[in-house]
């Protein structure tokens, strides 16, 4: 559908259309003063907006019951991405039951686009996109998220669990 | 007319020694037989119509005229590894007349001209290695066995080999790898054991009872044998009844005998109060007979193949209202998931497969679907691998699931067995 | 030659092909894992399942040899049902290990399903435990549960090496692979059960977790382990060289390769190279740039010569490099040089000969043979015992040095390099980064050069046989091949022509173009 706007006369006159912008800033303006509450604008940073838990933001890594990560290094994520922000290094582990952890995992935040592909590839919900959107820092280092930072920054209290448990699986023979 | 022919002296215990088997007519077959050529006593099995009494039926005399002419030696094997579920006749002979199989197994071997033969027993049965070790060794003092058997010119060697509890070695190419002292797995077809077999060398493998009744042929005559029996199943056969009946045991009969009259003729009919529910008529891999079908069948390869079942080895289990078909299942399964070799996978993980199946539903576990996966499964596995014992445990499954249906249903829905009075009732 | 009619397609095969072959000659798939070309048949998987005209039951095409006129089909329904559920068969007591799997990308379970299987599974049993993560010997790892008990490692074991390390223990759906009373297997040509194996029940401990497959790309090459010259695939991206796997190649190697060939990718990686040229003596280094110390060093070997009346110079080869390699350094010691003093390093004289009767030779070069067969042409004769004695008696000014390749075949380059040591400058060319050449006492010119992987060329194996190598990337961008080297060192070149670093096919993830077309 396109809207044809012809120009009428009143149009060619500009001052009331110039007046009548100016009145809807005061209106606001005058509105705002006296009932903040609806005001829509926020005071970032010292106010955050709190998206819903279903939004996709920053990646959390998952942790088993014990503490130690879920990825078990499959690089099914790193495979995935569109943006390739993904790098894992793999390794043996102790545990014969683990077998396969990443001893590196590191996500390049800039080059990632959210696109979720990661969260959707992962096959034990080791990798889940959050509700933090924050992603500003300092430093360049700053912008490249290890597995300190995705699975037990201060803001995850601990770690989130895994929907996947090991001990689930190996108790069904799956 | 007598038709106890192999079972004719089993109840004189005198028959077991060389002394008590000489008396009563032994070897006497032996020395003739050593006098004719090896072709015409091939002749003479062939046309007596004998089937190997092992389980599948196969002509006897057909088999041995598979062996190439190429000079290389031959083994005779007998297969005495008896192991299928409800199957006990070949531990009678043994007990009963060792020298009737050694008797038998000379002559086969100079039939197809063979200088070494061996007994594969099953490891279970110590009282029949036993007892033919000690008949061997009599036969060789007597010049039965050994160089130049009765100045005949004919040289043979018989040795007996202990089985280790395998089911799968009663197969004729797993008990050749469990001869040559390798792992008890069946051998790829082709090449057969006829042609390459034991120690790659040709190879004959008969079982007990073929070969004793071998002597009787020669004894009387291919046309005096072919009276027992029918057109297409001549002789007589050891029927090993068991279940519930009154008097289970042994028992020769011409082939072609009806079912009815040997449950209730010769083992004196089921428990009183009882009510037939189903036969198993030729060991624990041939389908299930319902009571009506088995009250129809005669005792003979074609009658129970056109029934959809097999003569096996005559092992007849007879089964009354009291049992549960799903736990008698869950038994059988139990045993095939055991005795499976492991070498192809349909047999590997079929027999696993069914055995858990029917444990979950016996265990209560059952899904409704669980028992239409049953014979979906054993479909599968039937043909598919080197053996039969694919197929000997994929074909009662099917039956036991097709012919009593309502009792799985039952089961998987009550979580219960149908049966009053059962264990998991 | 018979004619066999398969899938309605007629093709020609040879007196006593296997029906299975017969398959693959004609273009048709056809599932299957415990068969194996260069084994003997087992016949076990029973996935390779054919209709044949004239007979009702289905036959597995490894153990039927084709006949004249036959007739057999593989894409009936019946047939296709019968490979689902021998694929159904095979799965359902496999774990869900993809994930942390080394096989997942190149399983043949994963990759039939795709093809045949696509069935929905049925099982909801409990599936049947076994040992995870046994290691089996130095280089092998086992994960029974994983294992399809396609017995090909058994009978790789028993037919190929004869060693009888593996055996199936245990029966029906226990059987487990395993060694007896646990004695490893640490044959020299272990490796090979991983390659044959086509699940992840074997898995390589060099490479166990270091790369998921889908992310190498590999190109055939051949090794240069040891004298016999296997075809092998070389795996790698742009983080470097991950493993070596033989390749099928009935003349040399059949389809095998031994361990320690396996190992050659190590000295072609970037830390293990020397990565520019150098100048110096020990404890002073300094960095050169390529072109500029070739034509230092090649001005210090013609100026020994000139201001000499005999000849004041020495080559060493050794059998590490290719024919034209050889012979750019031969040719300018013989014609610009005037000088035939050209000896053969040998390495390793008392293994020289030695065989194991499979593949593994104990001459270590690859090209010893064309070393030879050059000298020869040329009639050098010269004989180590002399360099031995110019070098003790200091007549030699400049030795120029064609080192090896992979220093770990060589036992003396210790007791080598001090002898060389005792020239006034030494040229020394290779493409190892080797310690003990850091702490030599005369002023020396380190020159990088290329390794197998790096450039193209001739080796003659010790059959004699000429095999081609092709270039597959760049690593060291300053590396040259001796006949670069020889060019500027004679003076006909003045630069040489800069590699750059080529190994740039991305480790990326070549999916997400495919989505949704799996």
């Amino acid at each position: 559908m396109s809207i044809v706007n012809k120009p009428g006369a009143i149009s060619t006159w500009y001052l009331p259309g110039i007046l009548s912008g100016l009145w809807l800033t005061l209106k606001y303006m005058i509105r705002n003063l006296f009932d903040k509450k609806k005001m829509p604008t926020l005071n970032y940073p010292e106010e955050v907006y709190q998206y819903g838990p279903r939004f996709k933001g920053n990646h959390i890594l998952t942790v088993k019951k014990d503490g130690s990560i879920r990825c078990t290094a499959c690089m099914l994520c790193a495979t995935n991405c569109p943006a390739q922000c993904i790098s894992i290094v793999a390794a043996e582990s102790a545990d014969q039951r683990v077998e396969k952890y990443p001893i590196k995992y590191e996500i390049d935040i800039l080059r990632c686009v959210f696109c979720g592909y990661c969260e959707e590839a992962c096959p034990v919900d080791a990798v889940r996109m959050g509700p933090e959107w924050q992603t500003a820092g300092l430093n360049g280092s700053s912008f490249s998220y290890d597995i300190q930072h995705l699975a037990y920054r201060p803001q995850l209290k601990g770690g989130i669990l895994s929907r996947v448990d090991d001990e689930e699986r190996h108790k069904f023979g799956i | 007319m007598e038709t106890k022919l192999l079972s004719q002296h089993y109840d004189k215990p005198e028959y077991v020694s060389l002394k008590g088997y000489l008396n009563l007519g032994g070897y006497e077959v032996l020395k003739r037989a050593l006098k004719m050529e090896p072709k015409a006593i091939i002749d003479e099995v062939k046309a007596s119509g004998l089937r190997g009494r092992g389980g599948a039926g196969f002509p006897t005399g057909t088999k041995w005229t598979f062996l190439p002419e190429n000079g290389e030696p031959r083994y005779l094997l007998c297969n005495a590894d008896e192991g299928e579920p409800g199957t006990f006749k070949d531990r009678i002979m043994l007990e009963r007349a060792p020298h009737q199989l050694i008797e038998g197994m000379i002559i086969s071997a100079f039939a197809v001209k063979s200088a070494k033969s061996y007994i594969y027993v099953r490891g279970e049965y110590q009282m029949c290695i036993r007892k033919l070790e000690k008949a061997i060794r009599e036969a060789y003092d007597a010049g039965f066995l050994g160089k130049n058997i009765l100045g005949s010119g004919f040289t043979h060697d018989m040795d007996v080999y202990s089985g280790a509890g395998a089911y799968i070695c009663g197969e004729e190419t797993g008990m050749i790898s469990s001869l040559e002292g390798k792992k008890g797995q069946p051998k790829l077809k082709p090449p057969f054991p006829a042609v390459q077999g034991y120690l790659a060398k040709p190879t004959i493998v008969n079982n007990v009872e073929t070969l004793a009744a071998v002597s009787l042929i020669l004894r009387d005559g291919a046309a005096a044998y072919r009276k027992f029996g029918t057109e297409k199943s001549p002789g007589t056969k050891l029927f090993s009844v068991s279940g519930n009946v009154k008097k289970p045991g042994v028992y020769e009969v011409p082939l072609g005998y009806p079912l009815a009259d040997l449950i209730q003729v010769e083992c004196g009919g089921l428990d009183p109060g009882r009510r037939l529910k189903a036969v198993i008529p030729g060991g624990s891999s041939a389908p299930v007979l319902t009571a009506e079908e088995a009250m129809k069948a005669t005792m003979d390869y074609e009658c129970l193949q056109g029934m959809g079942t097999m003569l096996g080895s005559g092992a007849v289990i007879v089964i009354d209202d009291s049992n549960c078909m799903v736990d008698l299942l869950k038994v059988i399964m139990h045993f095939y998931h055991h005795e499976s070799c492991g070498q192809c996978t349909p047999c590997r993980e079929g027999t696993g497969w069914l055995h858990k199946i029917v444990h979950s539903i016996v265990s209560g576990e059952g899904r409704l679907q669980d028992v239409d996966l049953i014979p979906r499964v054993s479909r599968q596995m039937m043909g598919r691998t080197i053996c039969a014992l694919s197929d000997a445990a994929a074909m009662p499954a099917i039956s036991f699931v097709e012919k009593f249906r309502d009792e799985f249903e039952f089961f998987v829905r009550e979580g219960r067995s149908k049966v009053k009075g059962h264990l998991h009732a | 030659m018979p004619k066999v009619k398969l899938n309605g397609k007629e093709i020609e095969v040879k007196p006593g092909t296997m029906l299975i072959d017969a398959f693959k000659q004609a273009g048709e798939d056809i599932a299957h894992y415990c068969y194996h070309p260069g084994l003997p048949t087992a016949g076990v998987c029973r996935l390779c399942m054919v209709e044949i005209e004239g007979n009702p039951r289905m036959q597995i095409a490894c153990n039927t040899v084709v006949t004249e006129g036959m007739s057999a089909r593989n894409n009936s329904d019946k047939v296709k049902e019968a490979v689902r559920w021998g694929l159904n068969f095979h799965l359902i007591n496999h774990p869900l290990d993809c994930p942390i799997c080394d096989q997942a990308g190149e399983c043949g379970l994963q990759d039939q399903y795709m093809k045949f299987g696509k069935y929905t599974p049925e099982m909801s049993e409990q599936k049947v435990k076994k040992r995870k993560v046994v290691s089996l010997g130095e280089r092998v790892v086992l994960d029974s549960e994983r294992c399809i008990l396609c017995s090909r490692c058994v009978r790789f074991t028993s037919e190929i090496t004869k060693t009888n390390e593996l055996g199936i223990f245990n029966r029906g759906d226990h059987a487990e692979i395993g060694t007896f009373e646990d004695k490893p297997l640490n044959n020299n040509y272990s490796m090979n059960t991983v390659d044959i194996c086509p699940v992840g029940a074997l898995t390589s401990k060099d490479f166990r977790f270091r790369q998921r497959v889908w992310y190498l790309k590999d190109a055939s090459s051949i090794c240069t382990g040891c004298s016999t010259g296997c075809k092998i695939r070389v795996y790698y991206n742009e983080e470097g060289l991950f493993r070596i796997k033989p390749e099928h190649n009935p003349e040399v190697n059949g389809y095998w390769m031994c361990d320690k060939g396996r190992d050659i990718y190590k000295h072609v990686n970037p830390e293990a190279r020397l990565q520019e040229a150098r100048w110096g003596q020990v404890g002073n280094w300094q960095v050169k740039d390529i072109a500029e110390a070739l034509r230092e060093a090649g001005e210090a070997i013609r100026a020994s010569v000139r201001d000499s009346h005999h000849s004041k110079v020495a080559l060493v080869l050794t059998g590490q490099q290719t024919l034209e390699e050889l012979t750019a350094a031969v040719k300018f010691f013989l014609s610009d040089l005037n000088s035939r003093d050209i000896y053969h390093w040998i390495n390793n004289p008392e293994e020289m000969e030695k065989f194991d009767g499979l593949l593994f030779r104990g001459d270590r070069n690859p090209n010893t043979k064309g070393l030879l067969s050059l000298l020869a042409s040329e009639k050098v004769s010269a004989t180590w015992a002399q360099l031995e004695g110019k070098l003790n008696s200091h007549e030699i000014e400049t030795l120029m040095v064609v080192g090896p390749e992979d220093p770990g075949v060589f036992p003396d380059l210790a007791a080598k390099l001090k002898l060389f040591a005792k020239a006034k400058r030494l040229v020394w060319l290779s493409s190892a980064r080797v310690a003990a050449v850091d702490q030599v006492t005369t002023a020396t010119w380190q020159i990088p050069l290329k390794s197998f992987f790096e450039k193209d060329g001739t080796l003659v194996n010790a059959q004699g046989r000429k095999q081609t190598l092709r270039k597959i990337a760049t690593l060291i961008p300053a590396a040259v091949s001796v006949d670069q080297a020889v060019a500027v060192m004679s003076g006909r070149e003045k630069a040489v022509p800069m590699g750059k670093f080529e190994l740039n096919w991305k480790k990326t993830n070549f999916f997400v173009g495919e989505r949704g077309s799996l």
